[in-house]
């Protein structure tokens, strides 16, 4: 059975930085989406979603950012993708989500994306 | 990697997503040592766990109880992977692609797991069951680029 963790802690300016662990697939993106969800009810709408430690992602995961951005987006925030590992990185790359969403090396460079646009 | 096809000992489980990690060990176990780089094997491993998935949701609920079948042959120049389920026939080549720009003006959470397939494997068949064969059957086949 796929494991699939998250853990939360909180950065500068009300920045929550969500980090992704294990397989993220059509088994386990239901409990991601439960837990973002309850994120952004909880008033997060700054948030970066820490991919270092991600080592598998399908469609039903890339399904679960889609089903909040239009959402942080409205509350004048945004959900920026960092620190993917190449065959990660892939999967977002073969659909072209950049044109969606911001993906930075690295979650210190997602932070300052943030604080670029105070 | 000889001319010899290799043949992976087929593998049958019940259709659950916590299956699904199982599904993308065996296919990895079986295309490991192939002429394709890692970006096109994690694109195989992507496309058949997307594949199983989509079965797993739509077809197979209709038949919770039944079993699926993966089979992999592996020569020097094709990777083919086949997928049997005895489920009601859905075939995925009849789903309108999404225009990736519209996908994303709307917004829509879903509905991307065939077009990743189509995008990583290089040939999709499917034939459905019939009086003597009565397994619908999904084909996917990647091709070695230099192969001759």
């Amino acid at each position: 059975m796929s494991t699939f963790t998250t853990t939360v802690r909180h950065g500068e300016d009300g920045v929550v930085i969500i980090a992704l662990h294990g397989y993220l697939d059509a088994h386990t993106a239901s409990e991601f989406e439960r837990e973002l969800r309850a994120l952004i009810q909880g008033g997060a709408s700054r948030i970066i979603v820490d991919f270092s430690d991600l080592e598998y992602i399908s469609s039903a995961g890339l399904g679960v950012f889609m089903v909040f951005i239009e959402d942080v987006r409205r509350d004048h925030g945004d959900i920026l993708l960092a620190s993917m590992r190449e065959n990660v990185f892939s999967v977002f790359d073969l659909l072209g989500f950049q044109v969606l969403f911001t993906i930075t090396t690295t979650v210190d460079q997602a932070q300052q994306e943030f604080r670029s646009r105070r | 990697m000889t001319n010899n096809p290799y043949h992976l000992t087929p593998l049958r489980i019940v259709p659950s997503t916590e299956n699904l990690e199982r599904i993308r060990a065996y296919i990895a176990s079986a295309i490991v040592s192939t002429f394709l780089s890692e970006v096109e094997r994690n694109g195989i491993i992507l496309a058949v766990d997307e594949a199983c998935a989509n079965l797993f949701t739509h077809a197979v609920a209709m038949c919770p109880t039944s079993v699926i079948e993966l089979r992999i042959v592996v020569t020097e120049h094709v990777v083919t992977i086949e997928i049997r389920d005895q489920s009601a026939a859905f075939d995925l080549r009849d789903v309108d692609q999404p225009d990736m720009d519209d996908y994303f003006r709307e917004m829509r959470p879903g509905g991307l797991g065939i077009a990743l397939i189509r995008r990583v494997m290089d040939q999709i068949d499917y034939v459905p069951a019939s009086a003597d064969i009565p397994f619908n059957r999904l084909i996917l086949r990647k091709h070695h680029r230099s192969a001759s």
